[in-house]
């Protein structure tokens, strides 16, 4: 193996960077070390990648230390195949966080870099963890850094989205712990894999109870309607990197809950829940669609797009085919590339205009043919066009939809037809046409930081497009596993 | 390396890409020879399978190339060829991608073995032929280019479910007939995308709404692949569908009935389009081997004579600004080359004996004879006399004779005059030696165009219909100003039908897609929207909100609670010892 501990190599290097930032300071040089910490993260956990075996669905990289001996609790950390590609995800997304806020980001330079270095070991570590209590402590640290981003880097409105934010997530997180507490007394373990060949112990009853519990916390990060409404202000309100750290990665925390925790530790109540959940999730992907298409303010409709798109990715989950499951972890790659480049090509345009409604642009194509460009092919992306990310995905989506009931599928599909008219009516609104008179003047078009800041997402949206393979195969292994010891719908 | 087998159309859409980084000659050059590689690598191809790959577990096949696909490969690139001749001169390097790129997705349906490969050409076609439209860059064209792309989005989202739906029923996406699920909800709607496509009345209004506002060169291009590569989906896959049958003769009745009564004159073209796509869609629906080869044969002569006819209509177009009939009339003094090329595209389409459309539409009405379709047999007979009154009669002698505008308009650029000679040689060829055309088609060919029972009665028909128009025209002429507006033939009265239904006929026409799309999407989609909109920030956002307010003021009552008072606490404590005393005495 490896001459390091990788797994805790990679989430606490930024740890240290933030540390560095608080100790030495300085405007330049916190952007600076924050810009070689996230590039470092990203740098030692090459060996994941180099030495990862696809083929198999167990564990990987583990790094076990006794931690709490009394109460049999580890520090355990492992990946499989599905963890693997969403550290990736949070480590690129953080170098691009990094770049795409140099300038934007001009008062407390220090203390951001330090709270979005925070950040990203949390998420780093909530995918490494291989056991609840330490998914759980990741899992609260986030918000943290969150917390401090909005409510310190934000908008106007940034303490009410702030505080929602945290009190939606708190209440939710307060019922998971209750569960992981029971699960611990009944179980005796903590660990996934433990955890999930002791199922059987487990009463029906005590299991609809408990995947009630961690509903609670799962469903508001995701977030599934009807509890998604501190998505809308916590996005619209937050910087463009906490934008991106939010629908990039804390989104998918919620549904990576439903893959380590409920599906195989709580099968009997996956089936009691099975249809509720697959209505909730049809109907966010419709209710979600309907309500993007009036917004008026450019950040809010992506929030808002990602209550649809997530209801993809909750369907796919729930249908519980292979098809339908690997569909909704691609698809949660894709939803992070994708939202994360829109907000990024939304903060970039902000930071010139300092606007967000829709009304106030208009023939940006005319200044701005690179961004013009970029936006296009992220739109395009966005709405499911082949060839882009989003496609394949959804196709697998839909194709698990159909196989477990006709009208899921359609309902999908109206949400593909809404989520194509939002989008290139954003497109129309935003580029199309001639220039809007507030914007005359203005140099809109992107410099290269900005441009090498969107390149990678559109080099992914491209190549997962192309060859979803590459991501798929790091899924075949442990979703057949899911699948094989979970419930048959 | 040796490259077993190129796939033309994926040579077209990257080769496109190296225009922008040329200059002057070597761009032009390449615009030439790209379009005549790919026509090479289709007539250099054998049948066979190619280009099989694997894509999420199922088997995509690139390249099916059979008789079939061969010789729609053929007209498709050699379409691909004319455009780019009849473009040469136009500086501008989106269009020429948009086109290529459009061409490419056209191959690439007609080479795809697999529902997959061909949904992803089918929405590249749909994306670069709505650009083709847009890069026209007026208001009018914006408006009609995005509601295109909408409905074609559209379109290609029904034929992705329905792929969906027929992958998971039958665990296959070979694309092939689609027989297996008949009459099932996905054979239904894989078969609506492509008559959507088809541009079938009534989904098909997209058409003449959008291609009178594309380009002047982008029409050309969009006359030949969308419809005709949707043609050949439905050979593929529909063969003997019965309702195509009705669903053709119908289309081939009603748009000669609007091309009629247009005023515009690549509106008038494209109605007549719809007609002529009713023939193939006809054939296709009667299916036997005849009917197939007419609908095949008959796409094939399509594409050239349309693309000459709109070639004609958009030099005229790009020479005098004036789309209007009404407004151009006399040019034949200063466009004779002009006129000539485009009566050759006018006899073809109305099927004059000698030119091709006489050789393939004869084929798909003989068909409809042979399988005993009387009343078939007359609509499509019918269609074909209007074809001559409006594209062969009314449409050139307004637009070169007729009153005279004064407009003094010179011949095009050479090329698009040279684009125009290749096409319609084209025509002529096929006309006067149909077995070139003939042997390529998909099933043995016995039939015999030129009878002389036939030739006879078509000459006769195209005579009566020259004179009525003639006599007509003679009768209607005193009115010196030929009037601007659409609806000439109503304000003269001369037609009684047209008089009766054209008024709401023709809003109803005119308004369909753009009305359609307000009172039957937008509206209620909004109306919905803006409804949710309110549910979200008052239900559900209040509702929530509300907990939190509710926290905090209960909060507020119970911190009176704690007065600080041992007394006070003594004296809760105390109820509360005899209340769970009294709860454990009840339980047990």
């Amino acid at each position: 193996m490896t001459a390091y501990p990788v797994l805790t190599v990679t989430t606490f290097l930024p740890l240290v960077g933030a540390a560095l930032i608080l100790l030495f300071g300085g405007e330049r040089l916190a952007r600076w070390i924050a810009l070689a910490t996230t590039l470092g993260t990203l740098a030692v956990s090459a060996p994941l990648y180099l030495h990862f075996d696809k083929t198999s669905s167990t564990l990987q990289f583990v790094e076990s230390r006794d931690w709490i001996p009394s109460l049999n609790i580890a520090y355990a950390l492992g990946v499989d195949g599905i963890s693997l590609l969403f550290i990736f995800l949070a480590t690129l997304l953080s170098i691009l966080c990094v770049s795409a806020s140099w300038t934007a980001v001009q008062t407390r330079v220090g203390e951001f870099y330090a709270a979005l270095l925070v950040a990203e070991t949390a998420m780093i570590g909530l995918f490494a963890a291989s056991n609840l209590l330490l998914f759980f402590i990741f899992w609260e640290l986030i918000l943290v850094p969150l917390f401090l981003l909005i409510g310190v880097w934000g908008g106007p409105e940034r303490v009410y989205a702030a505080v929602k934010f945290l009190i939606f997530t708190l209440a939710g997180s307060v019922l998971m712990l209750v569960g992981i507490i029971v699960l611990y007394i009944t179980l005796g373990t903590l660990d996934f894999k433990a955890m999930a060949q002791a199922a059987e112990n487990l009463q029906p009853v005590h299991q609809a109870w408990l995947f009630a519990a961690f509903l609670a916390a799962f469903a508001v990060k995701v977030p599934m309607f009807p509890v998604h409404t501190w998505l809308p202000n916590a996005h619209t309100e937050a910087p463009t990197a906490g934008s991106v750290i939010l629908a990039g990665i804390l989104l998918k925390m919620g549904a990576y809950g439903f893959l380590r925790v409920s599906i195989p530790v709580l099968p009997d109540a996956v089936e009691l829940f099975l249809p509720a959940m697959l209505v909730i999730s049809a109907v966010a992907i419709v209710y979600g669609a309907y309500v993007t298409l009036v917004q008026t303010d450019v950040k809010r409709l992506i929030a808002y797009s990602s209550v649809s798109h997530m209801g993809f990715v909750t369907l796919g989950i729930f249908t519980l085919n292979q098809s339908g499951v690997e569909g909704a972890i691609l698809q949660m790659i894709n939803h992070g590339i994708i939202s994360a480049a829109l907000f990024l090509c939304i903060g970039m345009i902000y930071e010139r205009t300092h606007t967000r409604e829709i009304k106030d642009y208009g023939g940006v194509a005319k200044t701005a043919p690179v961004y013009s460009t970029l936006l296009a092919l992220f739109c395009l992306a966005a709405a499911g066009v082949p060839g882009l990310n989003s496609f394949v995905g959804e196709f697998l989506i839909i194709g698990g939809a159909f196989q477990t009931q006709v009208w899921l599928g359609a309902m999908a599909i109206w949400g593909v037809a809404l989520g194509t008219a939002y989008l290139i009516w954003l497109y129309y609104r935003v580029v199309m046409g001639e220039l809007n008179s507030g914007l005359e003047g203005l140099r809109l078009e992107l410099n290269a930081r900005e441009v090498a800041t969107l390149a990678p997402l559109a080099l992914l949206a491209v190549c997962l497009g192309l060859y979803p393979e590459c991501v798929l195969s790091y899924l075949r292994a442990p979703v057949t596993e899911l699948l094989a010891a979970g419930v048959i719908p | 390396m040796t490259l077993e087998w190129v796939h033309p159309g994926i040579l077209l859409i990257l080769g496109a890409w190296l225009l922008p980084f040329l200059k002057g000659r070597l761009k032009r050059t390449a615009m030439l020879v790209l379009p005549a590689a790919a026509l090479v690598d289709c007539l250099l191809m054998m049948p066979g399978t190619y280009g099989v790959a694997s894509f999420l577990g199922q088997e995509l096949v690139f390249g099916r190339v059979d008789s079939l696909s061969l010789v729609f490969s053929y007209v498709f690139s050699l379409m691909a060829l004319l455009g780019m001749v009849y473009s040469l001169h136009v500086e501008d390097d989106c269009q020429h991608v948009t086109a290529l790129t459009y061409a490419g997705g056209a191959l690439g349906v007609t080479f795809a073995g697999d529902l997959l490969s061909l949904y992803v050409f089918w929405e590249l076609m749909a994306i670069s032929s709505s650009l083709l439209v847009l890069l026209r860059r007026e208001p009018s064209a914006m408006a009609a280019g995005f509601r295109y792309l909408l409905v074609h989005v559209f379109g290609g989202l029904i034929l992705l479910a329905g792929i969906v739906l027929y992958w998971s029923e039958t665990g296959s996406l070979a694309f092939g007939e689609m027989g297996a699920s008949s009459g099932g909800l996905a054979w239904a709607m894989i078969l609506a995308a492509f008559l959507l496509n088809a541009a079938v009345p009534p989904l098909g209004a997209w058409l003449p709404d959008a291609y009178p506002e594309a380009t002047v060169t982008g029409a050309v291009f969009m006359t030949a692949f969308t419809t005709k590569s949707a043609v050949y989906a439905l050979i593929r896959g529909y063969p003997g569908a019965e309702i195509l049958v009705w669903v053709g003769a119908l289309m081939a009745v009603y748009g000669v009935v609007y091309a009629v009564l247009e005023n515009d004159a690549r509106r008038l073209l494209a109605y007549h389009i719809i007609s002529q796509v009713g023939y193939m869609v006809c054939g296709v629906g009667i299916g036997t081997a005849l009917a197939t080869n007419g609908a095949t044969a008959h796409a094939f002569a399509h594409i050239l004579y349309k693309a000459l006819l709109f070639m004609g209509a958009g030099a005229v177009l790009q020479m005098t600004g004036v789309r209007k009939l009404s407004e151009m009339g006399g040019l034949y003094k200063t466009m004779p080359v002009t006129l000539g090329l485009y009566m050759i595209g006018a006899f073809a389409i109305s099927a004059v004996p000698l030119f091709s459309g006489f050789v393939s539409k004869s084929m798909v009405v003989s068909a409809a004879g042979e399988a005993h379709q009387g009343l078939i047999f007359l609509m499509l007979t019918l269609a074909s006399a209007g074809t001559f009154l409006h594209t062969g009669l009314k449409l050139p002698y307004f637009m070169f004779f007729g009153t005279d505008s004064g407009r003094r308009a010179q011949e095009p650029p050479t090329n698009m005059l040279v684009a125009m000679g290749l096409a319609a040689a084209a025509c002529v060829l096929i006309g006067v030696f149909p077995g070139l055309l003939y042997a390529h088609l998909p099933f043995p060919v016995d039939y015999v165009p030129y009878t002389m029972q036939h030739v006879t009665s078509t000459l006769g028909m195209l005579g009566f219909t020259a004179l009525g128009f003639f006599l007509l025209l003679k009768h209607l002429d005193p009115e010196p100003a030929m009037s601007l507006d659409t609806d000439w033939f109503y304000r003269r009265g001369s037609v009684g039908f047209v008089r009766l239904v054209q008024k709401p006929l023709v809003r109803l026409e005119y308004g369909f897609v753009a009305e359609i799309y307000e009172f039957v999407i937008q509206r209620p989609v909004l109306a919905v929207a803006k409804l949710l909109r309110k549910f979200d920030s008052t239900v559900i956002d209040t509702g929530i909100v509300s907990v939190g307010h509710s926290t905090q003021n209960l909060g507020q009552v119970l911190k009176t609670t704690a007065s600080g008072h041992t007394q006070h606490y003594g004296l809760i404590m105390a109820a509360g010892i005899l209340a769970l005393v009294a709860l454990i005495a009840l339980v047990s």
